[in-house]
């Protein structure tokens, strides 16, 4: 073997095979770490329609038909909406198994008797992460009104699409 | 049906923000496709959406997206055949110690430090719903990628293909674009697998004899549109379409073996006869209406998806930045690194990892399909989008920088074989800019 080719030869195994063994240790370590519970996707929600339209800003949610939250995940973080009912603006946070996010009606709701602008609703559930489907249970409430009951709710989550990166 | 007037409004306003932004981008000598990808990002949520929602709620409404994005899947598919047209695997043989340690090198430091990255990212912007192994692989095939047409054009424009840094890059950027797409097409597999009831090597042997009856079979009948070329000096109308009927054919095949549409458009233009001028005639016919119609659609679509507001809070931004840190440090520093102990001066050497690091419109494609098979979250879409923008706007600038033309020019090595032959490999746009 000449010098050129010796040198070729260390190079190759020094930068391209030994990350490759590199590589296949941190795929290894990988396997350990957890990631935060998926939530992503549609969740069909079941709540007492009566309850949440004795909120302020409920009668609009309340009146929806079929309700659903749609959550667009991205590891802890996610942004949350309503499939069928009225425009809201909503991040929200997963700690663990429970989900809290803070929703700002849009100007058309908050024109809803009651509701005024600024006002904000808060929504805090937890996540059975074992149940098939899974499934959350947990309260829509109104910031700033002590008075106000909040409304329990519970929902399971859709079939993922076929094409999830899973396990 | 689709509202008709909905999607010719969008057009027209994507063509003209497109064109706009692009011509705005061509001023500071950035490829156009800078500029346009730029003009998808400002159309979507985080400029348009978050000034004008209502305007942006009439002119993209949710339920018109599906039929942008059909016309703009098959632009990517067109693309991915011409893209496929333009690499030469005889480019790729008898290449010399520094290419191929360069090429090898350039594909494992950005997809190590990647996989290094995934175990900080995964916990942070993953969901238990992917594995850790095919989020961890899909960052690294995203990040070693190479936007190989935007670099052939880049290369040209400057008069550098038949220079040393240009055989070595054109080579080195062929081999990672053919090397991460087989990874991706792996990843595919690996995750549609886990929801199907077919086995996973089934799916991998049905694949493996596609491609062997395209490369040792298919192949040898394509070689008859070279042929009438040759006789002709030009293809008629008719084999035009068979030839793209070919490619639509190939992209179908390997969507129902359960990868993407894309390999199969790109392994049938991987395969077509390369000889130069054949190779121009029918990248001239393609590209105009795929590059200045398709592909904005694509950029569009892919900023309807974009949505900066997810980058919030500056933790958010500090893994956004760390994205880019190490997408630049493993691509631009491993693939100057190899040169440079391949022999390469120092500041060629730099200059092929600035190359080497354009991602372009390439990772956009990549991204998009991490998105829609859901191995990637939104937010870190977003900064995978924001990490491909400013890989692809630092080349230009860098490179005149540290690798002024006048140095490079006075490399005499394989100039007069390579010209010709490296000629056809660059799509362009009718005004000459890069894709």
């Amino acid at each position: 073997m000449s010098h050129t080719n010796r040198n070729f030869v260390i190079a190759y195994v020094l930068l391209v095979l030994v990350p490759l063994v590199a590589l296949a240790g941190i795929l290894r370590v990988g396997h350990s770490i957890k990631a935060p519970i998926s939530v992503d996707g549609t969740w069909n929600l079941h709540l007492d329609s009566a309850q949440l339209g004795s909120l302020p800003c409920g009668k609009t949610l309340a009146a929806t038909p079929e309700k659903a939250l749609v959550v667009s995940q991205s590891g802890e973080s996610f942004v949350l909406s309503f499939a069928n009912g009225p425009r809201v603006a909503s991040f929200g946070t997963l700690d663990g198994a429970i989900l809290r996010a803070s929703l700002n009606p849009s100007a058309t709701w908050a024109e809803e008797t009651g509701c005024g602008a600024g006002r904000r609703l808060s929504l805090v559930a937890t996540i059975n992460p074992s149940s098939k489907p899974r499934s959350m249970a947990g309260k829509l409430s109104v910031d700033d009104c002590p008075s106000c009951s909040p409304a329990e709710f519970y929902a399971f989550q859709q079939a993922a699409p076929p094409s999830k990166g899973g396990h | 049906m689709p509202d008709l007037l909905t999607l010719v409004l969008q057009i027209a306003v994507i063509l003209a923000v497109c064109r706009l932004v692009g011509s705005l981008f061509r001023t500071f000598h950035q490829p156009r496709v800078v500029g346009e990808m730029f003009a998808g990002i400002l159309l979507g949520p985080s400029l348009l959406g978050w000034i004008a929602p209502q305007f942006s709620a009439y002119l993209f409404p949710s339920s018109s997206l599906g039929f942008l994005n059909a016309l703009s899947q098959v632009g990517v598919v067109i693309f991915m055949f011409l893209v496929g047209l333009g690499i030469n695997p005889k480019e790729l043989k008898h290449q010399s110690h520094a290419a191929v340690l360069t090429s090898h090198v350039s594909i494992t430091a950005p997809f190590v430090l990647a996989a290094l990255l995934a175990l900080y990212l995964y916990p942070k912007l993953s969901d238990d719903s992917v594995s850790f192994t095919n989020f961890a692989l899909f960052m690294g095939a995203a990040m070693s990628i190479t936007a190989f047409p935007v670099l052939a054009r880049i290369l040209s424009e400057r008069d550098l293909l038949s220079s040393r840094l240009g055989t070595v890059a054109i080579a080195c950027a062929a081999v990672d674009d053919v090397t991460g797409w087989c990874i991706l097409a792996y990843i595919v597999v690996l995750i549609r697998a886990a929801h199907q009831a077919t086995s996973i090597w089934i799916t991998l042997g049905g694949i493996l004899l596609f491609a062997v009856a395209m490369i040792y079979g298919v192949r040898f009948l394509l070689r008859g549109f070279e042929r009438t070329f040759r006789k002709h000096g030009e293809i008629s109308e008719n084999l035009m379409a068979l030839m793209l009927l070919l490619a639509l054919a190939s992209a179908l095949c390997t969507q129902r073996l359960g990868i993407h549409l894309l390999f199969g458009s790109f392994l049938m233009g991987a395969i077509m006869p390369k000889e130069a001028k054949f190779v121009r005639y029918v990248l001239d016919r393609f590209e105009t209406i795929t590059i200045t119609l398709l592909l904005p659609l694509f950029f569009a679509f892919t900023g309807l998806r974009t949505n900066i507001g997810l980058v919030k809070g500056p933790q958010m931004w500090t893994y956004c930045l760390l994205i880019i840190f190490v997408a630049t440090i493993g691509k631009l520093g491993g693939s100057m690194a190899a040169a440079r102990l391949s022999g390469m001066p120092l500041r060629e050497a730099a200059g092929l990892g600035t190359l080497m690091n354009t991602r372009g419109l390439m990772e956009l494609v990549i991204l998009n399909i991490g998105l829609d098979i859901k191995v990637i979250s939104p937010a870190l879409f977003s900064m995978m989008v924001l990490m491909a923008l400013f890989t692809t706007f630092m080349t230009t600038p860098v490179l005149e920088l540290i690798c002024p033309d006048r140095l490079l020019r006075r490399d005499p090595t394989r100039a007069e074989q390579q010209g010709v032959s490296l000629e056809g490999l660059a799509l362009k746009t009718s005004d000459g800019s890069a894709a």
